[in-house]
């Protein structure tokens, strides 16, 4: 008896094994396309990347259903890098060990990209970085390294249009301690005084660990009385933002305030409260899915992948998961168009070649001067009204 | 530019942040005056109080007042938690080795609080809402005259607790001369047990007092618990008043030094004070019961 109860279990064990080694063979017929994927999954930014990560799923499990890329499934590696710049690096050093990973997703936040950025480039990988990135690492003209999000400099430009179509003469711009929110005021300053505008950057600036602003902004209130400054910009990003608004507006100071792209999240609203509203700023789309033109060429793009994150998580998209899309779909489209054998080299050329793809936040254009892909028109202005994003339209300046 | 100008209202927003330190530093005093632990999760007790009341007011839907309550009497209980899984184990350690220990409970409170109820921060509605007063040149928010008033309750609660009861009094026999407290009958471990839920508890209070002014996330508590152990240090380390006298000097200080420097530089001005005090006047500025005058 106990022996046959032994061949039995012996028996259905071996059956198991078979099945466990042979089933993937008849499920993929070709060998999937490995994507690492390096995130913020712990730390400050967990929130925030876990709808990316949502995001990216969902994508990837729809494109495989779909019988992937000529047959091959798209395979995400996620791995935490906890906001740590030793294990950004340990993490693509990790993934560039893989000959099947072809490109890298992520970091997200400035101050991890060089590192990534630097790794990629020496080990011939494409960098995939979700953030845009300060002047002095877009300066090194990278070959491997590609962002996604909209650049400094189109935010810039995009907000001077703003400011011109408000007619704001004087701004006043009060900057965070970092490089990005720095490059993002003296680009305010360079184009707003092309067009005609006096912009006047603060000697003070604020850490994005600060509490209270207060003190900052009680220098700065002779300022705005004495210059008589139109508009107060906020070139900041996170809990700042909203920090400021309070600040200033317990000071009794009434003037406008502009924000960055890093104002169009809920949570900032909800921290803000009724000092957000009236607060300005130019976007991404995915803030507005449901207010873009009728004839928008990425309507049709944002409108379908927000009913599928609706249907799948029970919330609509955000510029976050947006992002998270326009990765996927980049990666997506650059496989298809390789030329001959999928290698980390043909996929960056294809890359490096994507032309016209319509995404959630634009249409992205990639060329070898340009890895930022997109451009001030996939950008629009949005004012919050009754603790919500509200799309403003100006005739000349869309 | 006339610097002078800018002094009303620079002291009326250091006094807000002011009475916030002093808040932090009498939880820091209340428990070691009964252990002479230096409790480094205290930060992350005012932390809590902030983020337990948002998660009781927007998720459980509870009354502001009432989630206000149940928050502080959670933040307690974790507070007893504490003292039973973190500290009466390691009773017979030294100080340094419980020192570590609460640098240990702090960081784990915080991660535990980032992965339960999320890592973006997060901000209460103010205690009753309007517009900012304005005195004169300067205006205050309603919130920070809240602030005030409660932390002036707190302090004359906390003094007769300690000066006015025996159970305070036990408390700081404790610590004072464990020998005598023994003799006395005075169970030790359950003072400080007690210690941590009263430390555990001004903070909560804290937490929920700022939280609508100053956003709290589940990493905010470090540099709370840092600022209110300066501020304690620097106004005697030990004593109610000397917390509260050492929060409000530090608030000022910070707030004020932005006449003459940077802002950059703002966080390195509590820094600096310390530093100055440590080699001035040891003691702080009203002396403290445990460090010895004769060894300076």
């Amino acid at each position: 008896m106990t022996t046959f109860k032994g061949k039995g279990f012996l028996f259905s064990f071996l059956v198991l094994i078979f099945v466990a080694w042979a089933s993937p063979a008849y499920v993929a017929e070709k060998s999937p396309y490995k994507i690492g994927v390096n995130l913020e999954f712990t730390g400050p930014w967990a929130e925030v990347t876990k709808t990316m990560k949502n995001a990216m799923v969902l994508e990837v499990e729809r494109i495989n259903k779909m019988g992937g890329v000529d047959g091959h499934p798209i395979e995400l590696i996620f791995e935490d890098n906890g906001f740590d710049l030793t294990r950004v690096a340990a993490n693509i050093t990790k993934f560039t060990k893989d000959n099947k990973i072809i490109a890298v997703v992520g970091p997200f936040e400035d101050n991890l990209q060089a590192t990534s950025r630097a790794i990629a480039e020496r080990e011939k990988i494409t960098n995939i970085i979700i953030c845009p990135s300060n002047p002095q690492v877009r300066a090194l003209k990278q070959k491997w390294a590609f962002n996604i999000a909209q650049s400094d400099i189109i935010v810039s430009q995009k907000l001077v249009d703003l400011s011109l179509a408000r007619k704001y003469k004087k701004a006043l711009v009060f900057h965070a301690a970092h490089p990005l929110a720095q490059s993002l005021a003296e680009y305010y300053k360079k184009f707003g005084e092309e067009k005609g505008m006096k912009v006047i950057i603060s000697k003070e600036t604020h850490k994005p660990t600060d509490i209270d602003m207060t003190p900052q902004l009680i220098k700065l209130k002779p300022i705005i009385e004495k210059e008589k400054i139109d508009v107060f910009y906020a070139s900041t990003a996170g809990p700042p933002g909203p920090i400021i608004c309070r600040n200033l507006r317990t000071l009794g100071v009434k003037t406008p305030i502009l924000g960055t792209h890093a104002f169009g999240f809920g949570f900032i609203i909800a921290l803000g409260g009724e000092a957000m509203e009236g607060v300005e700023f130019g976007a991404g789309k995915p803030v507005v899915p449901d207010q873009l033109d009728e004839n928008d060429p990425v309507r049709p793009v944002v409108t379908d992948f927000d009913k599928r994150m609706r249907e799948r998580y029970g919330v609509g998209i955000d510029q976050i998961a947006g992002h998270a899309h326009d990765a996927i779909s980049l990666i997506e489209d650059a496989l298809k168009r390789c030329q001959g054998k999928v290698t980390r080299s043909t996929f960056r050329d294809a890359l490096e070649n994507t032309k016209g793809l319509k995404n959630c936040h634009g249409v992205y254009n990639y060329s070898p001067t340009d890895h930022d892909g997109l451009s001030k028109t996939d950008m629009v202005f949005i004012r919050i009204e009754g603790g919500k994003f509200k799309r403003v339209r100006f005739p000349r300046f869309e | 530019m006339n610097l002078w100008a800018y002094i009303p209202q620079l002291l009326a927003s250091g006094i807000t942040i002011g009475a916030i330190y002093a808040l932090v530093a009498l939880g820091f005093v209340t428990i070691s005056r009964a252990s002479q632990i230096i409790n480094f999760a205290q930060g992350e007790f005012v932390m809590l109080g902030g983020i337990i009341t948002f998660f009781l007011l927007k998720a459980v839907n509870l009354p502001y007042p009432f989630a206000a309550l149940i928050a502080i009497v959670i933040v307690i209980l974790i507070g007893f938690m504490m003292h039973v899984l973190v500290i009466y184990p390691l009773r017979k350690a030294s100080v340094l080795i419980l020192l570590m220990a609460t640098l240990g409970a702090s960081i784990f409170l915080s991660s535990t609080s980032g992965l339960i109820f999320g890592t973006l921060p997060k901000a209460l509605p103010p205690f009753s809402s309007g517009s900012p007063l304005s005195i004169g040149e300067i205006s205050v928010l309603p919130q920070s005259i809240w602030i005030l008033l409660s932390t002036f309750v707190l302090l004359i609660l906390l003094h007769l607790l300690s000066h006015r009861t025996v159970l305070g009094k036990a408390m700081e026999a404790s610590s004072t001369d464990p020998l005598g407290a023994d003799l006395l009958g005075i169970s030790r471990n359950l003072m400080v047990f007690l210690a941590f839920g009263v430390g555990a508890g001004v903070g909560a209070v804290a937490g929920i007092l700022i939280t609508p002014i100053f956003f709290t996330s589940y990493s905010s508590g470090t540099i709370l618990g840092l600022k209110g152990f300066i501020a304690a240090v620097l106004g005697g380390w030990g004593k109610n008043s000397g917390a509260i006298l050492g929060g409000f000097v530090l608030g000022v200080a910070e707030a004020l030094s932005l006449v003459f420097i940077p802002s950059g530089y703002k966080d390195a001005v509590a820094f600096v004070i310390l530093l100055l005090i440590l080699y001035f006047r040891p003691k702080g500025i009203l002396g403290s019961p445990f460090i010895d005058s004769r060894r300076w």
